[in-house]
């Protein structure tokens, strides 16, 4: 296929608008009909969240990349699944790359990384901090988790970013299941609120 | 171990975060999840929330790694579309050729006969396989509710049908009494926008002066159905001029 410069600039406006999640949209439609452009657009668009969430929550580099690689190629195999009716293209995106992270961790359940992880429990901030670029997103998402309390926080970023299960997480915290559970809906009750989210 | 029912829906939050472990409990919670839409509707909500999350973790990833998954995705096919999921579960498949909004009736069981035909010509599991799934797709288009009937004469002779539901970006075409082309040749359709021009396929032979089905998906708007002759295998842009411009009403 001949790229040309109307293309290139129709996507290029179709990136850049910050969470032009129709946009995106439609370009995940034309990614599932072959169009390799509209992919490199969405790769464009979408790889350092997709790179970044599955780093924070492997560590190891080199098996975040791999992992990425493999949730950008599904993303290309199976476009065609997506439904702009069930959520965005950012979201599906993002709900596979963390996914495959969780499942990446579960099959190697390296006893090493948990012992280190137990550290981040007293600094949670510093998980966002941590971001290497500052941009929008993080500032919103640091002001809302600041909005929580330091339960809440601290269990929806040990799993989120930590890639903890409940269930370590209530051992981690030594608070029990059920509270954890209610602490991570009510945390992300406020969070949905503090982000204007629908 | 039972659960209140409160017990599970608080469980929406750990899930939405992949916090639940494999096993007995997630199962519960996902088959829960599938009979209580306001649990589905808060799920949506918290993924969000994660997708911020993520966006604020963004990274940046090695240079390499761009070229890696483009040139695995250039080797990679992809799949057709999934349609058992979203199935709309008061409209049967079986009904298909009786939806009233059809003006068609002719048209339509041409579809459905190519469809048929479809079968007829699979070898292989695979072409099966790829036909059963070509078929729920087209049998699932043909109950959109919005799905639109439209016939255009092709310049050289012959009809195209299609079908088409804007609201899912996709289209099913047969064709009726294209003339036999020489060895070497194809029929290929493109959907024609604005700025590009993307293949939508290849036309498989004709038996009987009829097409099997052809789904497109991806259509957008402002797209026109496009025919053209090929050298076989298909062109990546149209090289001669098309046989039929039917613009889609998207």
């Amino acid at each position: 296929m001949n790229p040309n410069d109307s293309d290139a600039s129709r996507f290029k406006s179709a990136t850049t608008d910050r969470r032009g999640e129709r946009d995106l949209d439609l370009l995940l439609v034309h990614v599932a009909r072959g169009d390799t452009e509209a992919f490199e657009a969405v790769y464009d668009r979408l790889v350092g969240p997709v790179y970044g969430v599955i780093r924070r929550v492997l560590r190891d580099p080199s098996q975040s990349e791999e992992v990425a690689q493999e949730v950008l190629l599904e993303v290309w195999r199976t476009a065609a699944r997506f439904d702009p009716a069930v959520g965005g293209a950012a979201t599906w995106v993002m709900t596979i790359a963390h996914r495959r992270a969780i499942d990446r961790i579960r099959s190697t359940t390296a006893a090493a990384g948990r012992e280190h992880k137990t550290a981040e429990i007293h600094t949670p901030h510093d998980e966002v901090a941590e971001a290497v670029e500052a941009s929008l997103d993080r500032e919103r998402v640091r002001r809302c988790l600041d909005g929580l309390t330091d339960v809440q926080r601290q269990a929806i970023t040990l799993a989120y970013y930590g890639g903890h299960s409940y269930r370590q997480v209530s051992d981690l915290l030594k608070v029990t299941l059920g509270a954890i559970k209610t602490r991570i809906r009510d945390g992300l009750i406020r969070m949905r609120d503090c982000l204007g989210v629908s | 171990m039972r659960f209140l029912r409160h017990d599970l829906h608080s469980l929406s939050g750990a899930y939405a975060l992949d916090a639940l472990e494999p096993g007995a409990e997630q199962d519960r919670f996902v088959r829960h999840l599938s009979r209580c839409q306001s649990c589905a509707s808060e799920v949506r909500g918290f993924r969000e929330v994660a997708t911020a999350m993520a966006f604020a973790a963004a990274a940046e990833p090695p240079a390499e790694l761009r070229g890696r998954v483009l040139a695995a995705a250039a080797r990679t096919r992809q799949v057709p579309p999934e349609v058992i999921t979203h199935a709309r579960p008061r409209r049967s498949r079986a009904r298909v050729p009786w939806v009233p909004w059809l003006s068609g009736v002719v048209a339509t069981a041409s579809i459905v006969v190519a469809v048929l035909f479809g079968f007829a010509q699979a070898h292989t599991k695979d072409e099966l396989n790829q036909v059963k799934a070509e078929n729920q797709a087209i049998s699932l288009l043909l109950s959109a509710p919005q799905a639109k009937l439209l016939t255009h004469e092709v310049t050289n002779g012959g009809v195209a049908t299609v079908v088409l539901a804007a609201d899912r970006h996709e289209l099913a075409v047969v064709t009726t009494g294209l003339p036999a082309l020489p060895s070497g040749k194809v029929y290929q359709l493109w959907l024609i926008g604005k700025p590009k021009i993307v293949s939508a396929g290849l036309l498989p032979p004709a038996k009987d002066g009829r097409t099997p089905a052809v789904l497109a998906t991806g259509v957008v708007k402002g797209d026109t159905l496009g025919l053209t002759v090929e050298p076989a295998g298909g062109s990546a842009q149209p090289t001669t001029t098309p046989i039929l411009a039917l613009p889609l009403p998207v």
